[in-house]
C-alpha cells in the first residue's frame, strides 16, 4: 500500500472551459445546473453558472480522481489504503443522494407545474426549491427576528448531507473553491465577495502570495493597549 | 493474515505522535533512550503537502480524521442510543493538532489547578484539584515556549500570572478586525492583549516567518512559520538518532506480562500486518478520547475492565471545551477583512477568574478571530441560498468580526468515553462512544460570557450582533480539545494516574496527554499537556527509565 505521504500526483487541473460531463447524464447536467443558479443566482454579479458550479459537482461525484487536489495544484492525489476506502462509500453514496435529488427535482416541477424543473421559470424553481428544502426561502439579513442560533464547526463535512444541503454546500464550494477542483472559473467568486485569492495554490507555498497587505500596516501596541501606557486597565 | 518479523524491544514505547507524544520523544530521545513511536497516521511533508486550498482542508478530510475510517458516536445521557457523530475530529497524524491549529497558546494559571481548594463541592459536578500546581508546572511552560516558538507580548496581559522567561517572539501584526477589538475594550475599560500563539515572526531557530497567506486556522502550513511538532520536536528527536518513527500504524492493544505490567503493543501496520512490539515503558499519547478508548479495549486476566481501570476511573469526567461565540456584522464603511490574519486577532483574561457576582464559577479567555475563508465563514443564521444569501456574503463577508471563548466546562463523573457496542472502525474495532451533558455551571457561563461578548461587539460598532449559547447542554464537540478521561491525583481508589502521570495500577505505563486534567481549565490546553508531558518525559528519563535499567 502506498503511503498516503507518497501518493502520486496524476491528472490534470480542470479546464474551466470545459463541459465534459463525467458523471451526469445531459438532463442531470442541465437540472444541477438550473438548481446552482437559484441558490447562487447571477445578477449584477455573476453567479454559480458563470462559475462552473455544475461542473465542480460533476467532477467530485464522478469518483475519487478529484478528491484532494495535489498541494501546487498541478493535478490530483490517486488515493489508497481506508481514507480511500471511506471515500469510494461516500462518493457512492452522494452519486445515489443526487441521482434521486434530480428526480425529486422533476417530480415536484411536474407536480406544480406540470413540466420537468429545467423547463421552469426561476420563480417557479424556485417555489420548488422552496418545497425541496423543507423551510422558506431565506429572506435578507435583517437586524430582529432571528431563533435561536445553532453552533457552527470549524470544518464542514458532507458525509449523509440530504440533496437539498448537499446542493447548497456544493454550489458554494463550486463558486468559492481553488479553480482546480472545476468551479469558480475565472476566479469570480472571489471577485464578488472581495477576497484576493491567490492565482495558483503553488503560489501559497512559496511566499508569492501574500495578505500581508491587509494587515494593519503602522502600528504601536501602546496605542491599542493601554495596559502598556501604564494606565488602569480596569 | 501476513505476520512480520518481531521487532527487537525498546527503552520506551511511544503511541501517538502528536503535541503530547513528539514533546516526549524529544525529551526522551535527547536524554539518550531508545524510542520508538507508533503514530496511527500518515507522516506528511509540510513543504511538500501543505498550501492553501480550502475545499482540501475544511471540507474534505485531508488533516481531519475522517468519520468513516475514525467514527464517533455522541449521546447526552444512558437513556440514549449513541449517534455517529464527528465529535472532537482532531487530526491523527504525525503532529497530531498542532499540524492544522491556530496556535492558541495561552498558559493556564494557579486557580486551574485548585478548583476544588477554591470551590469545594459542587453539586453534580466532579471538581478535583490537580495534584500539581502551576509553580510546578511554569519551568516546563518557558521550555515548551522556547524551543517550540511562541510570539506575545511581554506586559500586555494585566491578569498574567508568574513567567520565569520573556515571550520569544513579538505577536503577529494586529488585523483591522483586531484594531476594532482593542478600541471597543479600551472603551469599556477591558484590558486587551495578543494572545499568545504559536507561530514565530521574526527568524528563530531555523525558521521564517514567511506564510502571509492567512490560510492558517485548519490549514497545514507550509513554511514553517507555524509551530507544529511535525515541524519542530519529531525532527529534533529524530536528529538524536534515537527515535524511529513508525507512522500509519494502527496499535489496537497495549499487551500485559502475566506480573500484569505493560509488555508492550500489537498494532496493524500499514500493510495489515500484525506486529507486536515489547519496550520497558509504554507511553499513551493518543488524545484524551483515543486513549481511553485504547486502554479500554486492552482487556486481560490482570485488567478485566480495561488496562489500569481497578478504580473504574477510566473515560470518565471527559471535557471538551465547547466553542461558543457571537458575531458581528458591520454596516459602516470600513472594511473589517474576514481574510487577513492568523486566525486569533486579539483577546482577554479580565474574565477568566471566578466572581460569584455573575451566577457561576470559573470563567473565560475570550478571543477576537478570524470569520474564515470564503467557503466556510459563516454566521448563525445567514441565509443558505438564493440572492438573499448572495447578499449576505457580498455585504458582511468583509464586514464581520467574532469573539468567541473555550468552555471551561465542569467535570462530571457520568461524562464519559466508553465503547461503542455497535460502531465499529474502519479496522473493525469499537468506536469511542462519548456520552456528554453540560454541567448547569457551564450553561451559565456560557450564556453570561457570550452576553459579554455581544457587549464587546456593540462597543466595536456592530450593527447586528448574533450570540450562540450552550442553549440545550448539547456540546458540539467543535473543538479539538479533549481532556479528562484518565485523571492524575494522589488516590489510586479515585484517579488512574500519579502525580507523574504513571497509572497507579501498572508502573510502566504513562498516559501524557490530556487525559490526565483533573480539570478542563479555562484556557486552550496543548501549551499545558506539552509543558506536563515534557515534565513527566523529565521524570521518566531521570528516574524511571534508571530503575527499569536496574532491574
Amino acid at each position: 500500500m502506498t503511503s498516503m505521504a507518497d501518493w502520486p500526483v496524476v491528472g490534470v487541473p480542470a479546464d474551466p472551459g470545459s463541459d465534459e460531463r463525467l458523471f451526469f447524464d445531459d438532463h442531470e447536467w442541465d437540472t444541477i445546473e438550473a438548481a446552482c443558479a437559484r441558490i447562487i443566482p447571477t445578477d449584477h454579479d455573476p453567479g454559480a453558472r458563470e462559475a462552473g458550479a455544475v461542473r465542480f459537482i460533476d467532477r467530485y461525484l464522478s469518483g475519487i480522481d478529484y478528491v484532494y487536489a495535489a498541494a501546487d495544484g498541478s493535478g490530483f492525489l490517486r488515493m489508497s489504503g481506508k481514507l480511500a476506502d471511506a471515500w469510494r462509500a461516500r462518493i457512492a453514496d452522494l452519486q445515489a443522494t443526487y441521482r434521486q435529488g434530480v428526480r425529486d427535482l422533476d417530480a415536484g416541477a411536474r407536480e406544480r407545474f406540470g413540466s420537468d424543473f429545467v423547463s421552469l421559470s426561476d420563480t417557479d424553481r424556485d417555489a420548488v426549491l422552496e418545497q425541496l428544502s423543507g423551510a422558506p426561502k431565506p429572506a435578507p439579513v435583517a437586524l430582529t427576528g432571528d431563533g435561536g442560533n445553532p453552533t457552527i464547526q470549524v470544518y464542514a463535512f458532507d458525509d449523509g448531507l440530504a440533496f437539498f444541503d448537499a446542493l447548497v454546500a456544493h454550489t458554494r464550494q463550486g463558486f468559492y473553491g481553488d479553480p482546480v477542483y472545476g468551479g469558480n472559473a475565472g476566479r469570480v467568486g472571489w471577485r464578488v465577495i472581495g477576497f484576493p485569492g491567490p492565482e495558483s495554490l503553488k503560489d501559497t507555498m512559496d511566499g508569492t502570495y501574500s495578505v500581508r497587505g491587509y494587515y494593519v500596516q503602522d502600528y504601536d501596541w501602546r496605542d491599542l493597549i493601554p495596559h502598556l501606557r501604564g494606565a488602569d486597565a480596569s | 493474515m501476513e505476520y512480520a518479523r518481531k521487532p527487537d524491544p525498546v527503552d520506551v514505547l511511544i503511541v501517538g505522535m502528536g503535541a503530547s507524544g513528539a514533546t516526549a520523544a524529544k525529551v526522551l530521545c535527547e536524554a539518550g533512550l531508545k524510542v520508538v513511536g507508533l503514530e496511527r497516521g500518515p507522516w506528511l511533508r509540510p513543504r511538500e503537502h501543505f498550501s492553501g486550498d480550502e475545499i482540501k482542508f475544511l471540507n474534505r478530510t485531508y488533516l481531519w480524521s475522517d468519520p468513516r475510517v475514525n467514527p464517533r458516536t455522541v449521546r447526552m445521557d444512558e437513556t440514549e442510543t449513541a449517534v455517529p457523530t464527528p465529535f472532537s475530529m482532531v487530526p491523527q497524524m504525525v503532529g497530531g493538532g498542532t499540524v492544522h491549529w491556530a496556535g492558541w497558546l495561552p498558559r493556564p494559571r494557579p486557580s486551574d489547578f485548585m478548583m476544588r481548594t477554591l470551590h469545594g463541592d459542587v453539586e453534580g459536578a466532579s471538581l478535583a484539584d490537580w495534584p500539581i500546581t502551576y509553580d510546578d508546572l511554569e519551568p516546563y511552560l518557558s521550555k515548551v515556549e522556547w524551543a517550540f516558538g511562541c510570539a506575545g507580548l511581554d506586559g500586555a496581559d494585566a491578569y498574567e500570572p508568574y513567567r520565569s522567561t520573556p515571550y520569544p517572539t513579538p505577536p503577529a501584526p494586529p488585523t483591522r478586525a483586531g484594531r476594532r477589538f482593542y478600541s471597543a475594550c479600551e472603551k469599556l475599560g477591558i484590558n486587551a492583549m495578543p494572545i499568545p500563539q504559536a507561530l514565530i515572526t521574526k527568524p528563530f531557530r531555523g525558521r521564517t516567518p514567511s506564510n502571509w497567506t492567512s490560510f492558517w486556522n485548519g490549514y497545514g502550513d507550509p513554511s514553517g512559520m507555524r509551530s507544529s511538532t511535525l515541524d519542530t520536536f519529531v525532527p529534533e528527536a529524530l536528529a538524536t538518532g534515537n527515535l524511529e518513527l513508525r507512522a500509519e500504524c494502527y496499535v489496537r492493544e497495549v499487551t500485559v506480562g502475566p506480573d500484569g505490567r505493560a509488555r508492550g503493543v500489537v498494532y496493524l501496520d500499514a500493510d495489515g500486518r500484525e506486529i507486536e512490539q515489547e519496550a520497558s515503558l509504554v507511553l499513551l499519547c493518543l488524545g484524551a478520547v483515543e486513549s481511553a478508548r485504547l486502554m479500554l479495549l486492552s482487556t486481560s486476566r490482570q485488567h478485566p475492565d480495561g488496562l489500569a481501570n481497578s478504580s473504574g476511573q477510566v473515560g470518565r469526567n471527559a471535557t471538551f471545551h465547547e466553542y461558543l461565540f457571537a458575531v458581528g456584522l458591520f454596516n459602516d464603511s470600513e472594511p473589517l477583512y474576514g481574510f487577513p490574519g492568523n486566525y486569533i486577532s486579539g483577546g482577554s483574561f479580565q474574565f477568566y477568574e471566578t466572581d460569584y457576582d455573575r451566577g457561576h464559577i470559573g470563567g473565560a479567555l475570550i478571543g477576537a478571530s478570524h470569520v474564515g475563508q470564503p467557503i466556510n465563514w459563516n454566521f448563525p443564521g445567514r441565509p443558505s441560498w438564493g440572492s438573499a444569501a448572495k447578499d449576505a456574503d457580498r455585504d458582511f463577508y468583509n464586514h464581520a468580526m467574532k469573539i468567541g471563548h473555550t468552555l471551561h466546562d465542569m467535570p462530571v463523573e457520568s461524562n464519559r468515553v466508553d465503547l461503542d457496542p455497535v460502531v465499529k472502525d474502519a479496522w473493525g474495532l469499537p468506536a469511542a462512544r462519548i456520552t456528554h451533558q453540560a454541567h448547569p455551571n457551564d450553561i451559565r457561563l456560557a450564556k453570561w460570557q457570550v452576553d459579554k461578548n455581544v457587549e464587546i461587539l456593540e462597543a466595536a460598532g456592530a450593527w447586528k450582533t448574533i450570540p450562540v449559547y450552550l442553549e440545550r447542554g448539547r456540546a458540539s464537540g467543535n473543538t479539538c480539545h479533549q481532556h479528562g478521561t484518565v485523571r492524575m491525583g494522589n488516590d489510586p481508589a479515585k484517579t488512574v494516574l500519579d502525580k507523574w502521570c504513571r497509572a497507579h495500577d501498572v508502573d510502566n505505563l504513562y498516559v501524557l496527554d490530556g487525559a490526565s486534567f483533573p480539570t478542563a481549565t479555562g484556557v486552550n490546553p496543548t501549551l499545558t499537556i506539552m509543558a506536563n508531558a515534557w515534565r513527566c518525559a523529565d521524570y521518566i528519563s531521570q528516574v524511571h527509565a534508571k530503575e527499569g535499567a536496574q532491574r
